[in-house]
């Protein structure tokens, strides 16, 4: 059985966007509406001040609080560890949206594109209707990762299927793979550094994994 | 209605060059026709530093290509009249008209004689951003060279405020256009405002974050946290334009404290001047028959020329030299028996002895401790006597570095900075070595696709150069361009295609304006026509307002046009380009180039058209070809094509011929065609030809590359020749000869600048100046209690993409991004919350935007990102983000001898109420 996480290098993060802007072309996302994006994060008082950033999206958390409670099921854990959507159910009531603790999805309840109310071809070409109105968020651009079942090709190792925003990272501070494999790049990466999930204590067993140097 | 299932999807390979740290590759996803994603070129991982990556940027190339907001058709001005608050009244018209109108008011010029009565080109060109726009204009650049004299004079910005003394310093010690750390080796970095990671593009920044996994550490000193601050193993928040004391505190603690036994005396004794004997006077003694300087032999106990076989020249102490010369200006020659002459390391070391760290604090604000225990990190990290192989050859490893950022390295106080960093390298011999630093690039000297053919010889064991003369035959006492490059700034020089551009570029704004009282110079003109390309120096320059003004005074002006903006508003006449996915040119990439573009691989990458052009914008190869077929220049331009001028390679070469034919066919597919096999055969050494359409498919074709190329060491060691370091004596004697010239003219206006030329640089209260600047203005200090600054973000370059909505949206993720940046506690005792609407003022003007409150900023400094306040373009004009360049001055007074000057600006900043 696989499960997909993602590592994300916190030594390594400029806080450049380049995964949040990678993000959006890919997905297509309307404007204000980003599935990752970077916080950048100050703590102290001058002088002795640090500045932090910190990439965040879905955690495609193991124990889902959205799963929870979804009324109609749209929200599912799949056995590949990804948390997905489904369009046709959701309802939009935004439970999911109040549930998870890391502020991860989002509803658009009117088309609105870049520059007004008239989509640019670029933006015509990719609309998307049945994703107005309901829950959404970071797929780990689950489109690719069943490209993958099929091709044969390995997440996080070829970039066809690989999540646009691990392919995009330019300070390599993103790592995709399956975790029970013990030789993917994201094992052999979390056995050699020290790593922290977010909000673990709330017992979501997220899939994301914030490498950081402790010391 | 669902989502249509796309007919056909191709990934096209492409490159981006948005900013000065390019090219990175990318690829462009077409569905059906329509661009929809950028992606990454993996296909290039394995030449590439970035692995074929490209920074946010690329990602707004999609919304550049379908906003709205484009000009999509030649147009006029209808409104004779210019102004801002003029409507240009643009209406659409034919291609055919738009370049006859174009091409009859450069025929009408050229009629009248290439340069007016003042001796002024009648044609001026501005290019934007850092020069990326060679990277997207095709063929103008043949086009210009065979049109004869242009002027450049009008910039953007770029030069002047962006890091110019380290391009004309860094050039001149050490073909350093563009200075970096090597970071792949580096161990411990010194960033002096150096924001690399927001600058340094794709190859930067993963080569830093890199670094920091394997443990390098990099102290950033600068006001405000920027984002290469928050990714440093320190910050130091240092008051603003105090860097050269820092550093002469850093020198001193090396020179004074350690000693040269705890230095790299070899490099310093052979491959710099350290040795060079200084007479009293200040000059060079030298040999009174071959007038070459002298050295103290410690074999034979004895003055000798520098350059006498078997001598061991003492680097250090005072000797007495029975006869010698020294040669001062205007070539004034003096005799000098049983002299004292003490070795140019030992001026240094008597020269640097007061700066001390205790006295460095009293000026930077950074406590002695820190600055002694950063100097004394340096020293061992440097690791003096460490050496490494590459490719076959032992070299020495001094993994240690300073880099400079923008307005540290420009304006007043730079020459000291980018002296100090310089000494620094060479006191550890990490002067053009492995992990030390490096320069990455030439532009005002030949070739610019290598510089060690730059270095050759020159006067006094030194490597060549090429100065602007100051001699009384040849100095150029009626100037031929409206920055006086060639008048004022002689290290900016005239033997590269960018010296002129690198003049002080405000002087020729300014001087349309007031001239100094004592100016006897002809009357600068106005040229008669101004061609402009992705630039807008109505938004990018200083006193942003006041340039509107004089640029709409120009008589004719045309301007290739993406949008309608702050300067194209002033146009006569607006030509729509292909944009970056829609139009075709072949540039090169890898060597070493900008920044941290230093690569293993070097070779060419096509920008293709990846989708067809929105309405009737056309590849502006096209509007150049159909320019010289109007102005009868078809021959020479095709020639300069055939020479290699807006190609990688020449046409013709050993063994090969695609030379253009004037009176053939020459659509943009055909002449990149031929630029394609030439190029692909020069670079494989005649063993393979691609044409274009192999490169549509492939998008790059590269060589390796030894990394011995990156450093500069091996090649002066292989002439002979020394780093002209750290005694500036060329540079004294020419700032005496150009003040000689001035004065003869009876002109004092540069004698400010004229005090930069010293052999040893004396700190002198840098930030002082702007204060002296506000007050002569009839200003009170007291009023204008903060420094201003500004910094890059990496989703913008400049301000040429600010009318992409995707690229403001991820900005704002950014803390203070479209607002006024400011300590916490600063505000609070000013009743300043966050979000709050501000008004900064200086003494020339205000700009407005929100207040963004954080701890990581002095108290005494406000910082605002990026270059907005628009008016003028679509979407921008609509943001109300603020921008120093309103309100920070041109000025004489605020110019440096290199022509620069530097983004700050005194200022006072106070809440503003909210009209309900």
């Amino acid at each position: 059985m696989k499960r997909y996480v993602m590592t994300i290098d916190l030594r390594r993060c400029v806080g450049c966007q380049t995964c949040t802007a990678a993000c959006k072309s890919t997905n297509a996302t309307p404007p204000g509406i980003q599935w990752r994006r970077v916080l950048d994060l100050e703590t102290g008082e001058f002088p002795d001040v640090r500045r932090t950033f910190l990439p965040i999206a879905c955690m495609h958390c193991g124990n889902p609080p959205c799963e929870q409670v979804c009324p109609t099921k749209a929200t599912t854990k799949r056995a590949d560890g990804l948390v997905a959507i489904d369009y046709d159910l959701c309802i939009g009531c935004a439970n999911c949206v109040m549930a998870c603790p890391y502020d991860a999805r989002s509803i658009v309840h009117e088309s609105h594109f870049a520059y007004g109310d008239t989509p640019m071809p670029s933006e015509a070409k990719r609309f998307d209707p049945s994703r107005v109105g309901v829950s959404m968020k970071c797929t780990f651009c689950v489109d690719r990762i069943d490209e993958a079942a099929v091709t044969g090709r390995t997440p996080g190792v070829h970039p066809e299927v690989t999540p646009a925003c691990v392919n995009s990272c330019i300070s390599g501070a993103m790592q995709f793979g399956d975790i029970e494999d013990s030789e993917s790049n994201v094992s052999r990466l979390l056995g050699e550094t020290q790593h922290y999930r977010m909000h673990e204590e709330l017992g979501t067993e997220p899939s994301v994994y914030y490498i950081w140097d402790q010391s | 209605m669902a989502v249509v299932q796309s007919k056909s999807v191709k990934h096209v390979p492409t490159f981006c060059y948005n900013c000065v740290s390019g090219p990175d590759f990318m690829s462009v996803k077409v569905e059906d026709g329509v661009a929809t994603d950028i992606e990454p070129n993996f296909a290039a991982a394995e030449v590439h530093p970035a692995k074929g990556k490209v920074c946010v940027k690329a990602y707004g190339l999609v919304q550049k290509t379908y906003n709205p907001n484009r000009i999509l058709s030649p147009m006029k001005r209808t409104n004779p009249k210019k102004g801002r608050n003029e409507d240009p009244g643009f209406v659409a018209i034919s291609w055919e008209e738009a370049l006859d109108i174009v091409a009859q008011k450069l025929n009408a010029a050229r009629a009248k004689g290439l340069v007016d009565a003042a001796g002024l080109p009648r044609v001026a060109v501005s290019l934007g951003h850092g020069g990326t726009p060679s990277n997207y204009m095709g063929t103008f650049p043949a086009f210009l060279a065979a049109w004869g004299a242009v002027d450049y004079s009008f910039g953007s910005g770029q030069g002047v405020k962006c890091v110019h003394s380290e391009h004309l310093y860094g050039e001149f010690w050490h073909r350093g256009f563009t200075v970096a750390a090597d970071t792949p080796n580096a161990r411990y970095v010194i960033a002096v405002g150096a924001n690399v990671d927001v600058t340094g593009g794709p190859c930067a920044v993963i080569r830093h974050a890199d670094a920091r996994v394997r443990g390098y550490k990099r102290v950033q000193v600068e006001p405000h946290l920027t984002v290469t601050g928050a990714c440093s193993a320190e910050w130091v928040p240092i008051r603003p334009k105090t860097d050269p004391a820092f550093l002469f505190a850093l020198i001193h603690v090396l020179v004074c404290e350690h000693g040269l036994t705890k230095l790299d005396i070899p490099f310093l004794r052979d491959r710099t001047a350290s040795p060079y004997l200084v007479a009293p006077d200040g000059l060079y003694l030298r040999d009174p028959q071959s007038g070459k300087p002298l050295i103290w032999d410690e074999v034979s106990g004895a003055a000798v020329t520098h350059d006498t076989p078997g001598a061991q020249p003492a680097v250090a102490g005072c000797y007495r030299v029975a006869h010698a010369v020294v040669v001062d200006a205007d070539k004034e020659r003096r005799e000098y028996a049983d002299v004292e002459g003490k070795t140019a390391y030992e001026m240094l070391a008597r020269h640097i002895e007061k700066y001390t760290p205790e006295w460095a604090e009293t000026i930077c604000d950074v406590k002695a401790a820190t600055i002694r225990r950063i100097a004394n990190e340096y020293l061992e990290n440097a690791s003096i006597g460490a050496t490494i192989d590459i490719d076959g050859k032992t070299l020495p490893l001094r993994p240690v570095a300073v880099t400079l950022g923008k307005s540290v390295n420009n304006g007043w106080g730079a020459y000291e900075c980018c002296w100090a960093r310089t000494v620094l390298a060479a006191l550890v011999g990490a002067l053009e070595n492995p992990g030390g630093l490096v320069g990455t690039t030439v532009r005002l000297n030949k070739s610019r696709d290598n510089r060690h053919l730059g270095v050759a010889p020159g006067e006094d064991g030194f490597m060549v150069q090429y100065f602007n003369p100051t001699s009384k035959e040849d100095w150029q006492t009626e100037p031929a361009t409206r920055n006086l490059h060639q008048s004022l700034v002689p290290i900016v020089g005239h033997n590269g295609a960018w010296s002129q551009a690198l003049g002080p570029t405000q002087l020729a704004w300014m001087f349309q304006g007031e001239r100094p009282d004592d100016w006897t110079m002809p009357m600068p003109t106005l040229p008669e026509v101004w061609i402009v390309y992705r630039s807008n120096p109505s938004i990018s320059f200083w006193d942003t307002r006041r340039l509107a003004e004089i640029a709409a005074r120009f008589p004719f002006m045309a301007c290739v046009a993406y949008t309608v903006d702050e300067t194209n508003y002033m146009a006569d006449v607006l030509l729509p380009e292909a944009t970056d996915l829609e139009s075709t040119q072949m540039i090169r990439m890898g060597g070493t180039k900008y920044m941290e573009q230093f690569w293993d691989y070097k070779g060419v990458v096509l920008r293709q058209k990846a989708v067809e052009p929105q309405g009737d914008a056309r590849d502006f190869t096209w509007i150049t070809t159909e320019l010289a077929k109007r102005t009868n220049l078809l021959d020479p331009y095709v020639k300069a094509i055939n020479k290699g001028i807006s190609g990688v390679s020449p046409l013709k070469g050993e063994g090969y011929d695609f030379s253009l034919d004037p009176a053939g066919e020459l659509a943009p597919e055909k002449i990149w065609d031929a630029v394609c096999r030439a190029a692909s055969l020069t670079l494989s050494g005649g063993r393979e030809e691609h044409d274009l359409d192999w490169f549509r498919e492939h998008g790059f074709y590269a060589v390796p590359m030894s990394r011995l190329e990156w450093y500069l060491t091996p090649t002066m060691e292989k002439h002979g020749l020394r780093y002209e370091l750290p005694y500036q004596e060329r540079l004294l004697r020419i700032g005496r000869e150009l003040g000689n010239r001035l004065h003869e003219k009876n002109m004092n206006w540069w004698d400010e600048q004229l005090s930069e030329y010293a052999a040893l640089p004396e700190w002198h209260d840098v930030p002082a100046r702007w204060v002296r600047n506000l007050e002569r203005s009839g200003a009170k200090i007291e009023d204008f209690p903060f420094w201003l600054l500004t910094t890059k973000s990496m989703q913008y370059h400049a301000g040429g993409n600010a009318g992409i909505e995707m690229m403001h949206e991820v900005a704002l993720n950014l803390r203070g991004h479209a607002g006024v940046i400011m300590n916490a506690k600063t505000a609070a005792s000013l009743g300043i919350a966050d979000g709050d609407r501000v008004e900064v003022r200086s003494h020339i003007g205000a700009t407005y935007g929100k207040a963004a409150l954080v701890q990581g900023i002095r108290p005494d400094t406000l910082v605002i990102i990026g270059q907005f306040d628009h008016w003028a373009q679509p979407f921008a004009k609509d943001l109300d983000i603020p921008s120093l360049n309103t309100i920070a001055p041109m000025a004489l007074d605020l110019t440096d001898a290199t022509g620069s000057g530097a983004d700050i600006v005194r200022v006072a900043v106070r809440r503003v109420e909210v009209p309900a």
